[in-house]
């Protein structure tokens, strides 16, 4: 028999949870190394507490005029403003990387009651939930405030709304664990959620578009929503408030109805994950070897005979990785919908002058627009390389090879995207004269030579390891992305001092003639640097695998 | 001298003050199977990353195959094939295309990467998942995979570090025939193992690193003759091993202050 006397009750089990989350969180702020981490905790945690409370004030306004103004049906918008959030704030939270699992407490010799109560209790403790519980207690407090009698109901419709929203959550939560398990599915998510914020910025001018039009349509969205929690509960309040108690009784009973189909419904998910859920998809070991001829001939790729091999077999790995990274591979989409959204905004006319803007305004705005966000991540170009880095310096080849690979990728990548946006403008806004056209085009080539030059070097100096699928923690380096910030200042300006100089001069090829010169000054110089880059690399190589294979 | 495939003079690494790698002479013949042994942290996986041009010593001399490592790393890593601590792979390309990749970046022709791609994924039992990213592969995959890219160019030395951790016991087998075979055929190979039994089995000669220092290397035989045995039996690697780091047991915890478990 085991020395255990006696097992931990439920709260002294939440209190050791918490307090391990709290090392964990106290440790990781220990690190030297993790100094903007901890700034970074306290400005959000400041933002946040302004946020909640800014909010709370707003909510002890408006409950007291709803009272106060006999509007208690309006209670609803209130309850699907905390119902939003609280639902939806922990998906983009923790959706994209596993947090901390309280299934590991499954090696414990917990109860199923203790294990439920665990999930519940973390369930309230979630950021948007403490949030969302701060702005129903300030309801409540504004209530006793303005009119008493409604204080019963407006507590028995909060508590019976934390349920639903507590079961709820930790429902959907730990089904998108179950589904998020799978890379490829946390790959596609991230996708669809990058993509979800492109698409609300279409939003501003499609409203401008489309004015007035969807406004019914909303409303009877609205209508068929009366039966969900939050409009439940506001009918509830908005029942008592009337004296109409069979409304707010319909209102009580859905809300609980609710509360018990959830709970149960999160039973059973808790079950499957307390008798022991395998969400792994590591590949069981091979067992009979099959010969896969052709897949070995498939992945061979075309032969580029014009490169050097060292540098056709990464350009070839750098392509794989490109289009197996979702969120890269999604952001390839951007450059074309920026150029859309923008002339969608601007391209017509100036929102504040009203008049067009010409597309030789437009036409360079817009290049030097893409280029910096087609660049961006090439001044961390190691960054999804993680423990394949080592490869790269036990193989018997120059750096300068797997430098110029990888240049020649985001070439590739540029030439293509701007290509097609150039044909988008030319539908959207129409092309500048040919001076302006190729003085943009010769200018490109100057800033992203002259770029990829200090990118590398910044790869090398400042690396910072992220990963695919990942969004939650992924962030860039930070002295990489002033580097960024700096050199596309440094080059933006250039270029816009030396087209300045075309529109005021009498020669309008004068720009195109300069940012020739200075192109074919970017192509030496970048050629200049590949040796002492890959001495460079050598130099650092230790400090690049470090934060590389963390 | 020529017969030394490795051979290092006052090999040192520092790291801040941590002193990893203490002026190590080492020294391998070409053909043997070299164990290098070690307790957690005493620098065995410092020295083999130093060795492959992971990690640039802070003092001394490497040569390789006779060549100078500092100035010649190319022409060495030509000749070498390494797996190293964390196997260093790209874990979002499939089994053949990550030994496509390797096998080209060693200079190997199209037809010559992708034959030996095919009969080394047959080898090592890992041609029945195409499709699959090497990042879904199990630990044990991902060192045969490993494995597979460390040779797939001939290499005439072989740095191993813990080859056979998460490998079962069945593909074990048929590394430790592949291992033997190329020694047969003239290689080196140079492995970190905690399995002291392993290299008992596999290695002729053995060196022991402890807190950084070279405190024993020989053949085993040699290593024998210095440690008192029982009469009548040969003493085993295990043995010669703890009597030289931990002298004797002296440096062993002592389970008896864990009274209190079963």
């Amino acid at each position: 028999m085991a020395d255990v006397v006696r097992l931990p009750g439920l709260f002294e089990q939440i209190w050791l949870v918490a307090g391990l989350r709290w090392r964990i969180l106290r440790n990781n702020m220990k690190n030297k190394n993790r100094v903007w981490d901890v700034i970074g905790v306290v400005i959000s945690s400041v933002v946040g507490i302004v946020f909640v409370a800014g909010i709370a004030m707003l909510v002890f306004v408006g409950t007291v005029a709803f009272l106060n103004d006999r509007h208690e049906a309006r209670f609803g918008l209130l309850f699907w403003g905390f119902f939003l959030w609280w639902q939806v704030l922990p998906i983009f939270v923790a959706g994209f990387s596993p947090s901390f699992s309280f299934r590991s407490l499954l090696r414990f010799p917990l109860k199923f009651s203790a294990f439920y109560s665990i999930g519940i209790a973390y369930g309230l403790a979630d950021s948007a939930a403490l949030a969302s519980l701060v702005w129903l207690v300030t309801m409540i407090v504004a209530t006793m405030i303005t009119r008493i009698s409604v204080v019963p109901v407006m507590i028995l419709a909060s508590a019976l709304f934390v349920a639903v929203n507590v079961t709820l959550e930790r429902l959907i939560g730990s089904w998108l664990e179950k589904i998020l398990a799978k890379r490829k599915a946390r790959e596609i998510f991230l996708a669809l959620f990058v993509l979800f914020i492109v698409g609300v910025q279409f939003i501003g001018p499609a409203v401008q578009k489309y004015g007035k039009s969807p406004r019914p349509d909303l409303a009877k969205i609205i209508r068929y929503a009366r039966p969900s929690p939050p409009s439940l509960a506001g009918e509830m309040i908005a029942g008592a408030a009337a004296g109409d108690s069979a409304t707010a009784g319909i209102g009580a009973a859905g809300l609980a109805g609710f509360a018990a189909l959830l709970g149960g419904l999160l039973f059973f998910r808790y079950r499957d994950q307390f008798r022991g859920e395998e969400l792994s998809e590591t590949v069981a070991p091979a067992r009979a070897a099959a010969k896969s001829v052709a897949s070995v001939r498939e992945v061979a790729g075309p032969e580029l005979r014009l490169l050097p091999v060292t540098v056709a077999a990464v350009l070839g790995k750098e392509f794989r990785y490109l289009f197996r990274n979702g969120f890269v591979a999604t952001a390839l989409l951007f450059p074309p919908l920026l150029v859309l959204l923008f002339s969608m905004q601007f391209g017509g006319a100036h929102p504040t002058t009203k008049r067009a803007i010409s597309p030789d305004l437009f036409f360079p705005g817009m290049m030097a627009y893409l280029t910096l966000i087609l660049m961006a991540p090439s001044f961390n170009s190691f960054a999804y390389e993680g423990r394949g880095m080592q490869t790269y310096f036990m193989l018997p080849v120059r750096f300068r090879d797997i430098l110029m690979a990888k240049n020649l990728v985001t070439l590739a990548i540029l030439t293509g995207e701007i290509a097609f946006c150039i044909a988008l403008l030319k539908w959207r806004v129409g092309l500048p004269p040919s001076p302006v056209f190729f003085a943009t085009i010769c200018a490109l080539i100057f800033a992203v030579t002259g770029q990829l030059t200090i990118a590398n070097w910044s790869s090398l100096k400042f690396p910072k390891k992220m990963e695919f699928g990942k969004m939650q923690g992924n962030r860039q380096s930070g002295m990489a992305v002033l580097v960024a910030f700096g050199s596309q200042l440094v080059f933006a300006t250039t270029c816009g001092l030396v087209l300045f100089v075309g529109r005021i001069g009498s020669n309008p090829w004068l720009p195109m003639e300069i940012f020739l010169c200075l192109a074919a000054a970017a192509v030496a110089g970048y050629i200049a640097a590949l040796d002492p880059l890959t001495k460079l690399a050598e130099e650092k190589k230790e400090s690049i695998l470090d934060a590389l294979m963390k | 001298m020529s017969d030394a495939a490795i051979l290092t003079e006052q090999l040192t690494r520092k790291f801040g003050e941590l002193t990893a790698v203490d002026r190590v002479d080492l020294r391998v013949t070409a053909g043997q199977f070299f164990g290098f042994l070690g307790p957690n942290g005493a620098g065995k996986s410092t020295t083999i990353k130093m060795l492959t041009g992971l990690l640039t010593p802070t003092a001394g001399r490497m040569q390789l195959l006779g060549i100078d490592f500092s100035r010649h790393p190319i022409d060495i890593k030509r000749q070498i094939g390494v797996v190293p601590e964390g196997m260093g792979l790209f874990e979002r390309l499939t089994g053949a295309e990550y030994l496509t990749f390797v096998g080209r970046m060693y200079g190997l022709d199209k037809s010559t990467t992708k034959q030996r791609c095919e009969e080394l994924l047959d080898f090592m039992q890992l041609a029945d998942r195409p499709k699959t990213m090497i990042a879904d592969y199990s630990h044990g995959m991902q060192k045969k995979l490993a494995l597979a890219a460390a040779v797939i160019h001939g290499p005439r030395i072989l740095f191993l570090d813990e080859p056979f951790e998460g490998v079962d016991a069945l593909a074990a087998g048929a590394l430790k025939a592949l291992l033997a075979r190329m020694t047969e055929r003239g290689a080196t190979i140079f492995l970190t193992s905690h399995v002291l039994e392993i290299v008992e089995r596999l290695c002729s000669h053995v060196a022991i690193i402890d807190k950084g220092k070279l405190v024993a290397q020989g053949s085993l035989e040699e290593l024998r003759a210095g440690v008192p045995s029982a009469e009548g039996r040969t003493t085993t690697l295990e043995e010669i091993f703890l009597s030289i780091v931990g002298q004797g047991g002296a440096e062993r915890p002592n389970v008896e202050e864990l009274s209190w478990l079963m």
